[in-house]
């Protein structure tokens, strides 16, 4: 025969032997030392496997109510008033002593009911002397012990505890205990008759080493238990979609751009032809800069062609806007509308060595705007652009499918536009499997010549397009206010599923 | 951008078939118009800002028309000369200078005419006009009034009864009180006289750009309209002149010439006839067509692609088209935009997807990689990412962080105190994120890689970002200890030698508080635990440490370089 046997429990097994082989669970507890939860889980353990038996008993305890404390130490009331009334021949109620008016109406009502006395005219008066009762003599043996077991009273005055409690003297409680003893197998492991398999929870490095992992018994787990939450770190699932456009650019062989938060007019609006009275400049819609208020241009023959560019068209061909430019408005900073300024940028420093060239950019830019379910005030856009002496609308269209496939949209179609800065210009819709709904993206187009004529020196067909990242994320996690995005909602950063683009 | 309605019968009767609106969805957007929604009356459409042309039913109608080839080519508009007058005055000259005027004859007025004037008018005086700053338009019963008409100024003191006004009002109290005054009164702010259109008996037509007056009103039961158009460039004027005058000829109508006298020279001298609807030319080469398009297309085929769009072309050589561009058409100024309208009129998406192959060399920028590391390392750590905005008010930038406020950049017309300016450090950003998630779980490690803007005189728009790194922990346990371990590891593993000295930053506890070093001296940042005053500031609980780190002083360190 063998018996498994976990750490510890030959220990409170050898603890039983020494109580003589049967032990309630407190007394237990006080010879292990252990808490009250681990005596009781192991015995009820080693009860299944028949080592030890785990007998659960009830007790009821009694013990005084305030107002029983009260009576214990004066006497009941009734007592005290035919005390009194013994004393003297009868007595008025109103003349009683020690005892308190709430306490009249009790010690009368037993008092009658006991026959000890009558109540005539407002006097009492006293029918003969009577002994100590069953209730007096539970109430003196209860406040003697402070708390006893009903089992302990003697047999004659159980019966009167139901009195006592009637009368809110007393309260009764009931407390389990268990009784716990050895079993004839559980004398055998303690003897040693019965040969023991040490089982063990956990595995320790002393288990390793010294190879009793060999002898024990690792014990089975509930391996479906639900687990415990582990406090992570992790990229903000925002980001896992930009780092993914990222590489989705970086795969097709563009080049990534940088450029200012912080622009001027000059680069953000005039560089890219767009009129100086043109609504999108307008205050409602812009973030302008106070501190600091003016920037500084590039050199003066560059923007002598961008002023003659927007007032007549200079040599690009164009009549121009047929406006009077003017320098101090290019001047002034503000917070870059589009990342197409870093666009321009990079434009403006290209060399005609490095073509054919294709650069993106992602970046943060500014709209003036009430932040509200559908509009933030600074939203992220990527845009990348083609500089290519033989790129056409063929092109455009061929990147353009390509980059949205690979961003994860199978189809995209196309309408025509209107942006003051490319000709012609797209709006790209693409197809969106999980709604099946085409939804607007993007922008696209070829930049006009007014744009790149004086950025590069010559027409060279510049491909553009561009999206607003935060569309995608709103679709992804079916999100309906976009203002979620910028909450940081950790409970939302920790759980939200990885993208899979 | 503007919206306009069209009613789906007036549409059906302008273009002379019973269409379909689910037709009109699928055609109308192609033409390049957002169609922004329908109902069983009619639809909505966006016109973008470059064709003021189609603000109408009757110029939609015209566009569709050429569109899936119903009419083709410039439309022939017959203007007749009128007899009628129009004498300017030297005194508009600094107010408004241009004027043009047109007569049109026999409008076959109904519900839909009537709401299609005043809605041409409200579009183009939005988008086009410029809140009426470049232009305005004032359209009047004819019948109503005794030409010549005179274009003068008047004193603020002048009276005249102004449209849906009871009584006779001085331009002094239009300005103050009647609705368009108060909206467009700052047109004319500064001027001691106003511009005033009266006819031959003294009767006031219109203060442009405010009002009209009410004795030319037009309703239901005019037959002859009489319009002026004024502004602060003679192009302007007549264009949208021309966009209203064609779009009644649309309907139908007749259009008169108005002859005006001007004391100063406009761009066509001092003796001038308006509508001029005569086409501008302009020259296409055929090659620019097939760059733009990236195929050949036959110079017959682009002239009819043309057409469709409603220009009229012809062949001046092999290589070269002359185009004539309708009057109306005012967004056409290089050859790039009627290169533009072929490729719209050949179908969008007909064009043959391709990409060419050659060979350019992609990748990130430095600093997007070097932001990537420490990303990476940081979630290592065990810190989760957050992503907030760089704008920010002084309150949460500074104040609540116990910090004198410093330079910044700030906004000259924010809409919200919640921004008003841009973030000059990271820390305080981390905060508030702490603060909206005090009923989630502790502990929390959060930390952002992102841009500041700070102030530079060396830079060219006087500020500059600065790409950072900053991180907090907080919970019943966070100490210094535990903030001095994750710096020191994260600047070990960037293999950057440092040492952390005492100092005074007043939103760390004093004694508490640490800035990192370079060996040669240099700060790069600071570490400390919060101090309680900022924490209770954030309505925070618990004991948060954190550290803010310059990382292109890391990348400079490392050999990375400066930052564009």
């Amino acid at each position: 025969m063998k018996v498994r046997l976990l750490e510890g429990e030959m220990q409170l097994l050898k603890a039983l032997e020494k109580l003589n082989g049967e032990a309630y669970d407190e007394r237990l507890v006080s010879e292990t030392g252990w808490p009250s939860d681990k005596v009781t889980t192991m015995a009820l353990n080693m009860s299944e496997r028949g080592i030890v038996k785990v007998s659960v008993e009830e007790e009821v305890w009694i013990w005084l109510t305030d107002e029983g404390l009260r009576y214990a130490r004066m006497g009941l009331p009734e007592r005290r008033i035919l005390e009194q009334a013994m004393a003297k021949g009868g007595v008025e109620i109103s003349k009683l002593e020690r005892v308190e008016d709430w306490e009249k109406p009790i010690g009368l009502a037993w008092l009658r009911r006991k026959g000890w006395g009558v109540i005539r005219g407002g006097r009492v008066e006293a029918a003969g002397e009577f002994p100590k009762g069953a209730d007096e003599k539970l109430i003196e043996l209860i406040a003697s012990k402070g708390k006893v077991r009903l089992t302990e009273l003697p047999e004659e005055l159980r019966k009167t505890v139901k009195t006592l409690r009637s009368r809110r003297l007393v309260e009764t409680g009931k407390v389990t205990r268990r009784l716990i003893s050895l079993t004839e197998l559980g004398w055998g492991v303690l003897r040693g008759d019965v040969e023991v398999l040490e089982e063990v929870s956990r595995l320790t490095r002393d288990l390793i080493v010294s190879g009793r992992w060999r002898s024990v018994v690792l014990k089975k787990y509930d391996v479906s238990l639900p687990s415990y939450r582990i406090p992570i770190g992790r990229l903000h699932f925002w980001r896992d979609i930009l780092n993914h456009i990222r590489r989705v650019w970086v795969e097709m062989g563009f080049k990534e751009m940088e450029g200012p938060i912080l622009e001027t007019c000059f680069w953000d609006y005039d560089a890219l032809y767009v009129p100086q009275d043109h609504p999108a400049r307008d205050l409602q819609d812009t973030f302008y800069v106070k501190t600091p208020g003016r920037g500084r241009l590039p050199s003066p023959e560059f923007v002598d062609k961008i002023r003659q560019t927007h007032e007549d068209g200079w040599t690009t061909g164009s009549i121009g806007w047929g406006y009077k430019w003017d320098v101090e408005e290019a001047k002034r900073t503000l917070l870059r509308t589009h990342t197409t300024a870093v666009s321009v940028r990079t434009l403006a420093a290209l060399k005609e060595a490095e073509l054919p060239a294709k650069f993106f950019s992602v970046g943060r830019v500014f709209r003036n705007e009430k932040p509200d379910r559908t509009h933030l005030c600074e939203f992220y856009q990527t845009e990348g652009i083609v500089v290519d002496e033989n790129a056409n609308m063929k092109h455009l269209v061929g990147y353009l499918k390509e980059f949205f496939k690979r961003l994860g949209f199978p189809e995209a179609r196309f309408r025509p536009a209107y942006f003051p800065y490319t000709e012609p210009s797209l709006e790209v819709e693409v197809y969106h499997p999980p709604t099946g709904r085409w939804i607007e993206l993007g922008g696209a187009g070829i930049f006009r010549p007014e744009v790149v004529k004086p950025l590069l020196g010559r027409d060279i067909p510049v491909l553009a397009w561009g999206l607003g990242p935060e569309r995608m994320v709103m679709l992804n996690y079916g999100l309906k206010d976009i203002r979620e995005l910028v909450m940081n909602d950790l409970e939302m950063l920790r759980r939200a599923p990885v993208w899979m683009g | 951008m503007p919206v306009i309605r069209v009613g789906l019968e007036d549409f059906r009767r302008l273009v002379g078939l019973r269409l379909s609106l689910s037709r009109l969805r699928e055609e109308i957007p192609m033409m390049g118009l957002g169609w922004e929604r329908d109902d069983p009356e009619g639809f909505e459409v966006e016109v973008f800002p470059n064709r003021p042309d189609m603000l109408s039913p009757e110029g939609l109608a015209r566009a569709y028309k050429g569109f899936i080839g119903l009419e083709r080519g410039v439309p022939d508009y017959v203007v007749k000369r009128g007899f009628y007058e129009a004498y300017v005055d030297a005194a508009v000259k600094s107010v408004r200078p241009y004027i043009a005027f047109a007569t049109i004859k026999n409008v076959p007025m109904d519900e839909e005419v009537f709401k299609s004037i005043i809605q041409i008018q409200e579009k183009l005086h939005i988008s086009y006009c410029r809140n009426r700053r470049k232009g305005s338009i004032g359209v009047h019963d004819l019948d109503k009034l005794k030409p010549p008409v005179r274009y003068t100024v008047k004193p603020l003191n002048f009276r005249f009864r102004p449209l849906d006004s009871e009584e006779e009002m001085s331009i002094r109290e239009i300005l103050r009180r009647h609705p368009k005054g108060v909206e467009y009164g700052h047109l004319l702010s500064g001027f001691k006289y106003c511009p005033i259109l009266e006819d031959s008996q003294g009767m006031v037509l219109s203060m442009p750009p405010v009002i009209n007056s009410e004795y030319t009103r037009v309703t239901l039961e005019t037959k002859n309209l009489f319009i002026d158009c004024t502004g602060l460039d003679w192009k302007t004027v007549n264009s949208i002149l021309n966009i209203i005058a064609t779009s009644l000829a649309e309907r139908g109508c007749q259009i008169y010439t108005v002859k005006i006298h001007y004391p100063y020279d406009t761009p066509v001298g001092k003796e001038v006839e308006t509508p001029d609807l005569a086409p501008s030319e302009m020259k296409l080469p055929l090659s620019l067509v097939d760059k733009v398009f990236g195929e050949h297309l036959d110079a017959e085929e682009v002239v009819k692609l043309l057409a469709k769009m409603r220009f009229d072309a012809v062949k001046l050589s092999e290589r070269e088209l002359l185009v004539k561009v309708p009057a109306y058409r005012v967004d056409i100024m290089h050859p790039v935009d009627l290169v533009e309208d072929v490729i719209i009129a050949y179908g969008y998406n007909r064009i043959e997807p391709e990409i060419p192959q050659f060979a350019t060399i992609g990748g990130e920028s430095l600093l997007e990689r070097f932001s990537s590391k420490v990303r990476s390392i940081m979630v290592g750590l065990g810190y989760q990412e957050v992503m907030t905005e760089v704008l920010t008010n002084p309150r949460d930038l500074f104040v609540k962080m116990r910090v004198k406020a410093g330079p910044v950049v700030e906004l000259e017309n924010p809409k919200t105190v919640e921004y008003t300016v841009c973030r000059s450090w990271l820390l305080p950003s981390l905060m508030k994120v702490l603060a909206r998630n005090r009923h989630r779980e502790y502990p929390q490690r959060i930390f952002e890689v992102d841009d500041v803007v700070i102030l530079d005189e060396n830079s060219e728009t006087g500020g500059r970002s600065l790409r950072k790194l900053a991180a907090v922990s907080i919970h019943s346990e966070a100490d210094y200890a535990e903030v001095k371990a994750v710096v020191d590891t994260f600047l070990e593993i960037l293999a950057v030698e440092h040492r952390v000295e005492p100092g005074i930053h007043p939103s760390f506890i004093e004694g508490r508080t640490g800035f990192i070093k370079t060996l040669k001296g240099e700060t790069i940042g600071f570490l400390g635990e919060i101090h309680p005053e900022v924490l209770i500031n954030f309505g925070l609980e618990n004991p948060t440490v954190g550290f803010e780190i310059d990382l292109e002083a890391v990348m400079r360190l490392k050999g990375f370089g400066r930052r564009p």
